[in-house]
């Protein structure tokens, strides 16, 4: 099946255009991983292993389309996977359109759209606070089971000022979160997730929200690319996040990210970032986060390894799970930089303790079977990007810790920094006796611009 | 013929260092009146014994009766006329090694520094004179050694911007002689146009024979030692420091030459003007920074941001070639400067773009040394192209000429055959000893004091203009009031407190 998807005209573009495409088969069992999802994000998710992946791409469109088809709602979402299945398996009884359904649920949704616009107005005549809210609520997830993320949010913001409690205002704002979210819309979500921090909560309610506040937070800053933040939301989150009943409707660990993200995520960015010491205390001696890690034994594994210096190992058990990690729906953009800054960081702290290591032994070490490239040009874009300080002797084929002589440097920097300060007050001098002298530079030629070049 | 010898006598008069009969104010005073009557002298008392043993140049001396010595030597130049087309025109006596030329280099290597000071006028026809000489005898570069000399009589630092700088460096660049031209340029330029106004000059700390005074204080306007008029001089003033970058460009000091045109970049300016030549500065230190490191030096902080913005625009394709140039991208670099061909022609810079292929080369292999410790020079001819020995020439050329601390050797191994091998800052033949750095350290410090002190010159005449005493006095004035207002509200106050007290 894999061999005829990737041959498909869908993943001929991709290969045309240069996209990715996540060839290796994945670790991970399609049915179990997306139960774990609801709602947009498991069409979100399905949508997108399809688009990625050949060898998932069959399997994912069936069961999304037969869930856009029997139980949802969406149908800009149905047209858009059947176009993705016609595309790479034109025969497939599911990859033509079922127009009658279309046609069908389009009429509905009109009609239940016109039905809440119309109680919307009527509430709004009656000038009942709590009814305008409540109709602007329905209006919402009106909006959201059609897929109009943006129409969605319009209508829970018009429910800001005549919200009457801090639980109103706290519901109306995750659910804002949550259909940003859907949109991937990130500067909406972080400037929502201030505003939550506004909301006068209680007890159990805002231990809740604080839980979800982390976890998204940490997602947004993820996919803005802002890694050391992502790490410290995410091993902050409370582990109620696991089991905890829905809030404002919302069941967050199966509608916008599980446990097992969190864990994933987290642990990720928490090795790009943090050096052995940070990951010791704060990430595996964390008991928070060790309720999310236990859901992924293998990043706990890849984290325990780094900590024990045996980087090779840490990356071996890494590299084992990068197709799975390219077919997340978050990760996939950032899993290459992350994976690259955990390696710079391994190969950083392996050649600390060294004055002097062969390249065949930092290549056994560091050279990940299958991956391309040459351990030589990737030290050598190490040591230019001034992450690692070393030489490369080529001559002898071994990466060298310079030698450093502090005394030295010292001098020479004194030296290098006193003629530069020397320079700039001749500039001072110069500026300081033209200006004293009136000669500076204008647009009036009689004053000054006049030229006598070589008189 | 006793009347003859009066006059010598008179012209002998004032001598050098002459302060034990007066005072130094006094001794200024004499010096004045003498110059006012020599200026009145007909030249003919000056020529009367011309080419005779009693001659007044055969029994002055220069160096003590430097003021005497002048006038008599303008007169006698005069006296030959000075409109001379050809070489056939000029006199003989004036020819470089007849006699009358020999006393002239005589009088500027020997003239009394002080008393030369207040005769600026007479020094400055005699420099025309020298120049004219030699243009018209069509070999300019005779006049450089001579200008020079006087220069340094006149001011050992050399550091009071005078015509003469811009007429020696104008003499050097056209001939070529750039290297001539290095030891006036070395002397850094701390004042310019300096006036001091005439209540300062005739205090006795202010007198021109004080020997303390640095060169901006004695070297004035007012004495004629330079004949700028105001509203030409910034011109001036550029085109020496851009004919300076050139000559230093000339002898491939390309970071002097940056720092040099900065001088020009500098220039105050008033929203946002600008003129050519600080137009044809910019476009050579676009270009020299290149050479100097390689990558966008920052423009000095104190650059004016409009004229910065147009010079920017009008100077589009040098921002081309030094985008390739950072780029590290050989061919799109040839490519550039290719397509620039004519720009470079017209602007005079074609040299200096020719130069930037070298450099980069360079630059490849002197950043090598931070990836490498040592590498087969075979590598380097796979990047950069050429023959193997070609390239060993070529690094030794470099380590030769201080650009690289590196040394090639021959490994031995036929396969991996020569290579190039770096060494650490503090070892190789270009490392300096702890000793070294010391003593440029200290020659550093003293350099930055010397300077301080052209600063606080630079300030004290600033303090004299008379904005800077109008300024002053407003804010004076202003403080006196505010302070008014401050003593009244605790006038205020304290009858208050008395009433809590009473309370």
């Amino acid at each position: 099946m894999g061999l005829d998807a990737e041959n498909s005209p869908h993943f001929q573009e991709r290969r045309a255009k240069g996209a990715i495409i996540v060839k290796d088969l994945p670790k991970l069992d399609l049915e179990s991983y997306i139960s774990n999802y609801n709602g947009f994000a498991r069409s979100a998710r399905l949508l997108h292993i399809a688009t990625l992946s050949p060898y998932l791409a069959y399997e994912a469109l069936h069961l999304a389309i037969t869930e856009a088809h029997d139980r949802g709602r969406n149908v800009d979402l149905y047209q858009r996977l059947v176009a993705l299945l016609a595309k790479i398996a034109p025969t497939d009884p599911l990859a033509t359109l079922d127009k009658d359904w279309i046609e069908r649920t389009q009429r509905e949704l009109k009609a239940e759209g016109d039905k809440l616009e119309h109680e919307l107005k009527s509430y709004k005549n009656n000038m009942i606070k709590e009814s305008i809210r409540m109709g602007n609520e329905d209006l919402g997830h009106y909006y959201e089971a059609c897929g109009d993320y943006g129409g969605a949010a319009k209508a829970y913001g018009r429910m800001r000022e005549h919200c009457t409690s801090p639980k109103h205002l706290a519901d109306m704002t995750l659910r804002l979160i949550y259909v940003t979210i859907a949109q991937q819309s990130w500067t909406a979500v972080s400037s929502q997730l201030i505003k939550l921090d506004l909301v006068q909560l209680k007890g159990e309610e805002r231990a809740k929200v604080a839980a979800i506040q982390n976890a998204c937070a940490g997602l947004t800053q993820l996919c803005t690319g802002n890694l050391a933040g992502a790490a410290s939301s995410l091993i902050h989150t409370s582990p109620i996040f696991i089991t905890m009943p829905p809030v404002a409707g919302i069941t967050w660990q199966k509608d916008v990210m599980s446990a097992h993200d969190v864990a994933v995520y987290g642990g990720l960015c928490a090795l790009a970032t943090m050096d052995r010491a940070e990951l010791q205390s704060k990430v595996l001696g964390n008991p928070d986060f060790r309720n999310f890690l236990e859901l992924e034994p293998h990043i706990r594994r890849a984290i325990t390894l780094f900590c024990k210096s045996k980087y090779s190992a840490c990356l071996e058990v890494l590299e084992g799970y990068r197709s799975d990690y390219m077919l997340d729906l978050y990760l996939s953009k950032a899993v290459t930089a992350i994976y690259n800054k955990i390696r710079t960081k391994s190969v950083v702290q392996y050649f600390i303790p060294f004055s002097c290591v062969t390249l065949e032994e930092m290549a056994s070490k560091f050279q990940v079977s299958g991956s391309s490239g040459n351990i030589e040009e990737e030290l050598e874009q190490m040591i230019s990007e001034g992450v690692l300080d070393a030489r490369i002797d080529l001559v002898n084929r071994l990466l060298v810790s310079p030698l450093h002589d502090p005394r030295h440097s010292v001098h020479s920097d004194a030296l290098s920094m006193a003629q530069k300060y020397e320079h700039t007050l001749h500039l001072r001098l110069t500026r300081l006796n033209l200006l004293q002298a009136g000669l500076t530079m204008s647009f009036d030629k009689s004053q000054g611009g006049g030229q006598q070049f070589g008189t | 013929m006793s009347k003859d010898l009066d006059f010598i006598t008179f012209c002998s008069n004032v001598q050098a260092r002459d302060f034990e009969k007066a005072s130094r104010l006094e001794y200024q005073g004499l010096i004045r009146s003498h110059v006012r009557t020599l200026k009145d002298a007909k030249p003919n008392k000056f020529n009367a014994h011309a080419n005779t043993p009693s001659d007044i140049l055969e029994i002055l001396d220069p160096s003590t009766s430097t003021i005497g010595y002048l006038f008599a030597l303008l007169a006698r130049i005069e006296a030959f006329g000075t409109n001379w087309s050809t070489p056939g025109h000029v006199p003989r006596d004036l020819r470089p090694g007849y006699p009358l030329w020999n006393k002239v280099i005589r009088f500027l290597e020997t003239a009394d520094p002080i008393l030369l000071r207040y005769v600026g006028e007479q020094y400055r026809t005699l420099n025309m004179h020298v120049e004219c000489i030699a243009r018209t005898l069509g070999q300019p570069a005779l006049a450089i050694a001579p200008l020079r000399a006087g220069m340094m009589r006149l001011d050992t630092t050399t550091g009071t911007f005078t015509s003469t700088h811009l007429q020696i460096i104008r003499l050097c660049v056209e001939t070529r002689q750039y290297a001539a031209a290095v030891p006036i340029l070395d002397n850094y330029i701390h004042s310019i146009t300096p006036t001091l106004p005439a209540n300062v000059t005739n205090m006795e700390y202010g007198c021109l024979a004080n020997e303390h005074l640095t060169s901006g204080e004695y070297l004035q306007l007012r004495f004629g030692h330079s004949d700028l008029p105001l509203a030409t001089t910034l011109g001036k003033v550029q085109e020496y420091y851009v004919l300076g970058a050139m000559a230093y460009i000339g002898i491939h000091d390309f970071k002097k030459a940056r720092d040099f045109l900065e001088h020009v970049l500098v220039t105050p300016s008033n929203q946002g003007g600008t003129t050519g030549l600080f137009l044809e500065a910019y476009k050579k230190w676009v270009l020299v920074s290149l050479l100097v490191d390689g990558s966008a030096t920052q423009t000095p902080r104190t650059m004016h941001p409009g004229s910065l913005k147009i010079v920017r625009s009008a100077s589009k394709a040098y921002e081309a070639v030094a985008d390739a140039f950072k780029a590290g991208d050989v061919k799109k670099l040839r490519s550039q400067i290719a397509a620039g061909h004519d720009t470079w022609a017209e602007d005079g810079n074609s040299g200096l773009v020719g130069q930037l292929e070298q450099g980069h080369y360079r630059l490849y292999i002197s950043r090598l040394a931070n990836t490498y410790s040592a590498i087969p020079v075979s590598k380097i001819v796979e990047r950069l192209g050429g023959s193997t020995q070609d390239a060993v020439n070529y690094l030794n050329t470099l380590s030769k000429q201080g650009h690289l601390n590196a040394q090639t050797e021959d490994s031995g191994d036929a396969k991996v055959g020569v290579v190039l091998r770096f060494f650490p800052d503090s070892e190789g033949p270009l490392a300096k000893t702890e000793k070294q750095q010391e003593q440029a350290l200290v020659a550093q410090t003293q350099r930055i004091q010397a300077l301080a002190e052209q600063i606080r010159s630079a300030d004290f005449r600033l303090g004299l203009t008379k904005e800077y005493v109008a300024n002053t006095k407003r804010e004076k004035e202003k403080a006196a009031t505010t302070g008014d207002a401050m003593d009244t509200s605790w006038d205020d106050g304290v009858p208050e407190e008395d009433i809590l007290g009473e309370g």
